[in-house]
């Protein structure tokens, strides 16, 4: 296949058409000549003018052939050199696409398999003069010799790390930078559209694909568990269904290994009735019937279960007495001492500034005692909103107290405004910078504030902190607490406020200490059980110069992108050649002139 | 320079430039300076020709024919001499003068004459040697219709008519020969001599029946092929519109790039009526108006004396 390296250049094969412009334009009327003899001329041109013509033509044809054969050589046409038993040193980064749509099922082997097959042809052509990098799922670049590659492609897993292609190739190109060869990408893909996402390709890159049409792909997108904790009444679970044609479904449900609930997704979404189940932590998984992608026919969720909060709270605050009362009658919290809101207590509290400023000194003092490493600092007037977060959202908060920390850093912080600490925990005690009121934030008047009070009072206040989800390989940032994340019978020490990647797909438990205060839910990007591929076309828009072909192809084209055939020499012989032909007829012409 | 010094001086006319020769006075003066050229190359004998009745020998003059050279005086003396035969008068002859459009051309004015210029002078010196030889000479001219019509008569004051005929003689349009050719046959009864002075841009097929037909009928015919040097070598401008003045034909072509091959197609051309006539009995001369008269009046003559 014959590519261009200054393709702008091809514009000029308009001058082509000069030639035959010039003849157009020079074809003007000439002027008469009064001559009897007109007859033997005409006897002459007749016996002559084939010939005459067809030297002509000849002419036209060679001078119209040498314009296109030195824009050509401009335009700089390489072409390729695949099937060369031989090649010159070269430099590859072959990128394996083993995300997890490359688990997908097609006669009796997955589809990695076939990527696999068409890796270990590229690596058979790979010579030890070669520098070969191997980039999968994980976006590491691995270098190595053919056989240490190989190895490692044998024993490549379909991974849960979501791929994407673009960064992908951005990797392979940094990496062939660092190598002075003539360098060449050769992706191995699903080309699932979703993650074809544009790149600066400055390489010559080979995409192989699969030439065999997409399955279409059922797969739950999402598990929703409702708010947290769950009562001891129980909770209800959502699980939405996404992919390439979302029909009804018949789904399950469990919590940890007790018996499965089955309801029918019709729409997309199946709401399952209240689960019951008795107080910790449990996983919720939702399953599909098994199809052709097995890996998103599954996904889990964490659930809290807990006895509501006891709370003890002063009618005379407004809003937040308002919001307690419907939290109680809906059994989400109950009367009791274990949460006091709006003053420090002996036991968890829930402070907010006093009304009258004169008594912030014996608030802070008071806390001091307690060992609280937070107190109120000096009084801020000027309106400021929320930082946007999963606890508070954005709302405007037009008074409130600086809080300060006596302790090491900003530990303890689950809120702020401005960047500045609004919300934050030291052991049970919970510090709000504004009151909970309209004349301090608009927080008590939004629709965020009875979740805002839920959260508060079952989770805050006991030390724990959100559920969050993440997915393979992406990072999920943990909470200020968190010493360490369990799963199962391992366990990562890790350093509140930091980032963790899951591994992989499953229930991560957040611990401090021996306290389990939150999970990480670890599942499949909805994105993958999309399959649908993108078209040549629009890999061709996203990756200018990108050669895509058959996957069982790529091999054979490997390391022959990076040592394409020049064609500007052999065009400008060819162009030196017809321009003498050209001289040679021209004259020739002239000489034998009837 | 008066023609008859010219003529009885050292200078003959017949060899001269025609144009020169035009320029020296009108076609009557001219022409009698030419004949009298002609006539002094062959011995200054008027009433001498090439007929058949032996009458002297002369010395041989460059020109004359070798066939009339004595060879047997030559393998005696070492010498040319050259046989001279008495007159005879006995013959008609009719010329046949072309005036179509395409006569009136010449490729270089002022240098060389026009072809019926030239065909006006070549037909009143030819006249006058024959009326001189007392052969009855008359004149038909022809455009694309026959114009005049002189039959032929003996006595020389006959000539003064040919030359007025001649002199108010102007080009026509077109080319009809053979209406004028067959003609010929009401002014001569018997045997005779056709002359066809033409630049033969006719119907060479029609053209070439009627010349049989006259054969046929024992005429004597002599074509006279007149063609102006540029006729021959074609020359002009880078690129030209070629346009025939009678027929309004014409071809668009640069002449340097078909010079050659026009060349060729003239030569050609000659060569087929060469070979037409030559296949029926008929004289054909190919003459360019720039070769002097006398060079043709012997030709002519040649044939002539032979139709006698």
């Amino acid at each position: 296949m014959i590519e261009f390296l200054h393709p702008w250049a091809l514009a000029g094969l308009t001058c082509a058409a000069i030639p035959v412009l010039l003849h157009l334009l020079a074809r003007r009327e000439p002027p008469t000549v009064e001559f009897p003899a007109v007859r033997y001329l005409i006897a002459t041109t007749q016996e002559h003018l084939h010939r005459l013509k067809l030297q002509n033509l000849l002419l036209l044809a060679v001078r119209t052939l040498l314009i296109i054969a030195i824009i050509l050589a401009a335009a700089g046409p390489t072409v390729a050199r695949s099937g060369l038993p031989n090649h010159a040193p070269g430099a590859l980064a072959l990128i394996v696409d083993n995300s997890p749509s490359s688990g997908v099922v097609l006669g009796g082997s997955p589809r990695l398999a076939s990527l696999q097959n068409a890796a270990r042809a590229v690596l058979a052509r790979a010579t030890p003069d070669d520098a070969v990098w191997l980039i999968t799922a994980d976006g590491i670049p691995r270098r190595g010799d053919a056989d240490a590659l190989r190895s490692r492609l044998d024993a490549l897993p379909v991974s849960s790390y979501r791929l994407d292609l673009g960064s992908a190739l951005g990797v392979a190109i940094g990496a062939l930078s660092t190598d002075p060869r003539p360098g060449e990408v050769v992706l191995l893909s699903d080309l699932q559209a979703s993650a074809v996402s544009p790149a600066d390709v400055t390489v010559p890159l080979i995409v192989g694909r699969p030439d065999d049409p997409t399955v279409a792909n059922v797969g739950i997108g999402r598990l929703e568990t409702g708010p947290q904790p769950w009562s001891t009444d129980g909770g209800r679970i959502t699980v939405s269904l996404v992919g390439d044609s979302v029909r009804a479904a018949p789904v399950s449900a469990r919590l940890g290994e007790r018996p499965a609930r089955q309801a029918l997704a019709s729409g997309g979404t199946a709401v399952f009735p209240p689960i019951t189940a008795p107080a910790g932590w449990w996983s919720a998984t939702a399953e599909l019937d098994p199809d052709e992608f097995r890996l998103d026919d599954r996904r889990l969720g964490a659930v809290r279960v807990a006895p509501v909060a006891r709370v003890n709270w002063d009618s005379a605050s407004r809003y937040v007495a308002a919001a307690c009362e419907v939290l109680e009658s809906n059994h989400r919290i109950v009367r009791g001492n274990e949460i006091t809101v709006g003053r420090l207590a002996p036991r968890g509290s829930i402070v907010m500034p006093p009304a009258d400023p004169a008594g912030i000194g014996a608030l802070n003092r008071a806390l001091a005692a307690r060992g609280v490493t937070w107190s109120f600092g000096a009084p801020v007037a000027s309106p400021a909103a929320t930082d946007s977060g999963a606890l508070t959202g954005r709302f405007r908060v037009r008074r409130r107290y600086a809080l300060e920390s006596s302790g090491s850093g900003r530990t303890g912080v689950l809120a702020t405004v401005g960047g500045s600490p609004w919300l934050a925990r030291s052991g049970n005690v919970l510090l709000i910078g504004s009151r909970l009121d309209p004349e301090w934030t608009d927080l008590p008047v939004s629709a965020g504030f009875m979740p805002f009070m839920d959260a508060l009072l079952n989770r805050l206040a006991r030390g724990e902190v959100a559920i969050s989800e993440g997915t393979p390989g992406d990072p999920v940032a943990l909470p200020d607490l968190v010493t360490s994340v369990r799963q199962g019978e391992r366990e990562w020490k890790v350093e509140g406020g930091g980032l963790f990647r899951p591994h992989d797909v499953g229930i991560y438990f957040l611990v401090a200490g021996e306290d389990t205060i939150g999970a990480v839910s670890a599942n499949l990007d909805p994105r993958e059980s999309r399959l649908g591929r993108a078209t040549d076309v629009q890999v061709r828009q996203l990756w200018k110069g990108a050669r895509i072909m058959p996957v069982d192809r790529a091999g054979p084209a490997a390391f022959s992108a990076g040592v394409r055939g020049d064609l500007r020499g052999p065009l400008l012989w060819l162009a030196l050649a017809l321009g003498l032909t050209e001289m040679v007829l021209a004259s020739a012409v002239r000489r034998r002139s009837p | 320079m008066p023609a008859s010094s010219l003529s009885s001086g050292r200078v003959r006319l017949d060899l001269l430039d025609p144009v020169e020769v035009s320029k020296l006075g009108g076609i009557e003066v001219t022409t009698q300076g030419v004949v009298e050229g002609f006539l002094a190359g062959l011995h200054r004998s008027p009433r001498r020709g090439f007929s058949a009745e032996f009458a002297e020998h002369r010395m041989y003059q460059p020109g004359d024919d070798v066939r009339h050279v004595d060879w047997k005086i030559l393998g005696r003396n070492d010498r040319l001499y050259v046989k001279q035969f008495e007159e005879e008068t006995n013959l008609r002859a009719m010329v046949v003068c072309d005036a179509s459009r395409s006569m009136a051309w010449t490729g270089s004015p002022g240098t060389v004459l026009p072809k019926l210029a030239y065909a006006q002078r070549l037909i009143a010196a030819l006249s006058l040697i024959l009326l001189r030889q007392r052969d009855a000479t008359g004149l038909i001219t022809f455009d694309d219709d026959i114009r005049t019509v002189l039959p032929p008569r003996v006595r020389l004051s006959h000539w003064r008519q040919l030359l007025e005929t001649l002199g108010s003689l102007e080009a026509g349009q077109g080319t009809a020969a053979e209406p004028a050719l067959r003609r010929v046959v009401q002014q001569l009864r018997r045997r005779g001599l056709v002359v066809f002075v033409s630049d033969l841009l006719l119907d060479r097929a029609l053209a070439l029946k009627a010349l049989r037909f006259l054969r046929h009928r024992g005429h004597q015919v002599i074509v006279l092929h007149l063609m102006d040097p540029a006729e021959a070598a074609l020359a002009g401008p880078a690129e030209a519109r070629f346009e025939d003045p009678e027929t309004g034909a014409a071809v668009v072509l640069r002449p340097r790039d078909w010079a050659g091959a026009y060349r060729e197609t003239v030569r050609s051309v000659v060569a087929e009526w060469r070979l037409a006539c030559r296949r029926h009995g008929i004289a054909y001369h190919h003459i360019t108006t720039d070769t002097p008269y006398g060079m043709v009046l012997r030709g002519a003559l040649s044939t002539a004396s032979r139709a006698a």
